[in-house]
């Protein structure tokens, strides 16, 4: 057993903020909150803040984590995630969710992505627990504050192992873009197969991408950078998209600017690679 | 008391006059030629187990961050790797032994260093004394665990790291081993080369997350499928011969689970709860780690299922019990239902199947040198199926009176290889954060 963590002394004063969001989240996490019911209580809630959520940086993607998941993608419950993209009356989801963030950190990427792609059901998928319920937070508070332009009910965030579990939220072909941004580097030689991007894991993201599907990937460790770069252009599933593609999405310009990771990047000077892939048709000789 | 190491591994030719199995880190040959067996081949794995992965006191002392983990929980942290299964005790087991199709090679998995070894039998000329012969050894970077043939007599190779690599059964250079040809991020249990109706080759993999994978062949980086179903660890697949698209998993579920891979349809599931309850003992308590105040938590798991080669019928057997567990396939369904149960004189270790014949080993370090393998056939006359005496005692009597004084299988009674592993593949959810 390990110590107990700080989260859990009951003296501290991360203890009780963190008490009182989960109370909020329990009551908020899944609900569909229409205009008529914010009416009498018309506060704004505020944005979390990050210090109250601190973990430490990694996440042993092997280990055998307290972990929900769906046994298959059809036992997934979407509506809970996205309540306002479940139609009243059939109970089905009038959407499906076609941008995965992997590895979403703080959520930044989907706060940006949200209002550019309205109509497209976007999750971030996080393997650290405060850094989830941070983001679960933050979208509570910012649909609550937008409740009537009904803004941000497109995005939400799964506490999630993507190596281990992918396919058991998406089907094949489901995705049309998969970000990864800021991964874990794992410098050490022994930890490599512990990356986001390995020849074998690919495999399972070209299954749930649809062809002509994007991965995007941006770091600031430009060994991190080579190394995507050589397994995504190795993979024979993948076709690397060029500069003036990249000059030309605004999935990179956003990805450039929005990530926590990127703005402590920037406040640093330091670079940024980016490099998108696109999904190939399968072989015809199969 | 010294006893011979009760065998681990069992494998027959598809004639039935040739059987290989596993004792301790021996592997040994026997012939048969209707009347009585024959020892005619041994190969004795001299290679020590590596104990890396053990940490030892003083590497504990000597890392701070070691230390301070001991200091917080009470300097119990030697402890932790004894029971994970990625960091398990190490001995030198050979596992997974198999025949290749045309029966000149013996393959396995040893643990003791990670390696694949093949064994070349010949069985005429200067080698008559002793028909096994190594003729490679390759190491692996992680220890694998499961293997399979292709039909072009490629050998596939599962690791406990979730890598599957591809590797030559004819070479006998080592090579060098490059990338994986496909992966899990999970421990790979089980490995099967199949194919569809059209002749379309396929590797379906499974592990201890409950995934069951389905990846083209050659093409592995294009996935088919996913077979979803499972709620705990799988430990075992197989695929009849007589229904190529259909196939059987089993692990830590209380059912068996019968498929339609090429549909990637679920036919049916077996649940086998009721009827393993009464043979359940104490050897199914769960480790104390995450055992309950009232040491009442049972844990238990298949090791093994085998189909039939000709016959409707799968097997199999829950770890630590003496009960063979016969199931009937409805042919045109897949539906499962109890065709009978069997029970064994000890505790079942592995199990195998060879033409329509079962052959099972067992726990028989205190049978006094007799029931190593018990042979299985089915009665066409009743339609049940019964334990070939004459030929089980004939083969076991020439296992005692041969290996009686084989140094290399003659163990103290304390000394006995950890024989049931499944188990530990169970998933506690121990990791916080």
């Amino acid at each position: 057993m390990k110590a107990k963590p700080l989260s859990q002394d009951s003296g501290s004063r991360r203890y009780a903020y963190r008490v009182n969001k989960q109370e909020n989240r329990k009551e908020l996490k899944h609900v569909k909150i229409d205009e008529k019911s914010v009416e009498s209580k018309t506060e704004t809630l505020d944005l979390p803040k990050k210090k109250f959520y601190r973990q430490r940086a990694h996440s042993n993607p092997f280990s055998d984590h307290q972990l929900e998941y769906p046994l298959s993608p059809e036992e997934m419950d979407w509506s809970k995630l996205y309540p306002e993209f479940k139609d009243p009356t059939t109970g089905d989801m009038t959407k499906k969710v076609t941008v995965a963030d992997i590895g979403c950190g703080f959520g930044g990427l989907m706060v940006d992505l949200s209002p550019e792609f309205p109509d497209d059901l976007i999750l971030g998928m996080e393997i650290r627990v405060q850094v989830t319920n941070y983001v679960e937070d933050r979208i509570i508070a910012l649909r609550n504050n937008n409740i009537e332009s009904k803004r941000y009910q497109n995005i939400n965030v799964l506490r999630a192992n993507a190596m281990k579990f992918l396919p058991n939220f998406f089907t094949k072909g489901q995705l049309s873009k998969m970000f990864f941004c800021f991964p874990d580097p794992h410098f050490k030689q022994r930890k490599h197969k512990a990356r986001i991007i390995t020849n074998t894991l690919l495999s399972e993201y070209a299954y749930v991408l649809k062809e002509g599907g994007i991965v995007y990937t941006i770091t600031d460790v430009e060994d991190l950078h080579n190394w995507m770069v050589k397994h995504l252009e190795e993979h024979p599933l993948f076709e690397r998209l060029d500069r003036t593609w990249e000059n030309g999405d605004k999935c990179v310009s956003i990805m450039l600017n929005a990530t926590e990771e990127g703005k402590k990047v920037e406040r640093k000077k330091g670079d940024k690679f980016v490099a998108c892939f696109k999904r190939l048709p399968n072989p015809s000789d199969l | 008391m010294n006893v011979i190491h009760p065998f681990q591994a069992v494998v027959s030719n598809a004639s039935g006059n040739q059987i290989y199995v596993v004792s301790k880190s021996t592997i040994l040959a026997y012939k048969y030629d209707g009347k009585e067996y024959r020892l005619i081949g041994k190969w004795v794995d001299e290679v020590e187990g590596n104990h890396n992965h053990a940490p030892t006191e003083s590497k504990n002392a000597k890392s701070p961050s070691q230390a301070k983990k001991m200091r917080s929980n009470g300097g119990k942290s030697s402890k932790k790797y004894t029971s994970d299964p990625l960091f398990p005790i190490i001995t030198s087991q050979i596992r997974k032994l198999r025949l290749s199709s045309d029966e000149s090679k013996l393959i396995a998995c040893t643990d003791s260093d990670k390696s694949i070894i093949i064994l070349r039998i010949l069985l005429e000329g200067e080698y008559e004394d002793n028909c096994l012969k190594l003729t490679k050894r390759q190491p692996f970077p992680k220890r694998p665990n499961a293997l399979t043939i292709t039909d072009r007599e490629k050998l596939i190779i599962a690791d406990k790291f979730g890598d599957v690599y591809e590797m030559d059964a004819y070479k006998d250079d080592v090579q060098e081993i490059k990338e994986p040809i496909l992966g899990h991020v999970s421990m790979l249990t089980d490995i099967l080369f199949v194919r569809d109706l059209q002749g379309n080759k396929y590797i379906i993999t499974s592990d201890r997350d409950e995934h069951i994978k389905i990846s083209h062949y050659p093409q592995c980086y294009v996935v088919d499928k996913w077979l979803f179903g499972h709620k705990q660890f799988i430990s075992s697949l197989c695929n009849p011969i007589w229904k190529s698209q259909w196939l059987f998993s089993a692990g830590g579920d209380e059912c068996v689970f019968a498929w339609d891979w090429i549909n990637g349809e679920k036919l049916a599931e077996f649940n086998y709860e009721k009827l393993i309850q009464p043979h359940l003992s104490a050897a199914h308590l769960a480790s104390e780690r995450f055992q309950n105040e009232s040491n009442d938590i049972i844990e238990y798991a298949v090791s093994t299922i085998v189909s039939l080669h000709t016959l409707p019928f799968v097997a199999f057997f829950v770890e630590a019990t003496n009960i063979l567990i016969i199931l009937e396939v409805c042919p045109n369904t897949g539906v499962l239902s109890l065709k009978e149960t069997l029970e064994l004189p000890y505790s079942i270790v592995s199990l195998s199947e060879s033409h329509d014949e079962l052959e099972v080993t067992c726990d028989n370090r205190s049978a006094g040198s007799d029931h190593f393998v018990e042979f299985i056939t089915h009665n066409k006359q009743n339609n049940c199926f019964e334990i070939d005496t004459q030929r089980s005692d004939s083969f076991n009597r020439a296992v005692a009176l041969t290996l009686k004084d084989e140094e290399s299988v003659n163990v103290g009674s304390d000394d006995i290889y950890p024989l049931y592993n499944m188990i530990s593949l169970k998933k506690h959810g121990e990791h916080y954060s």
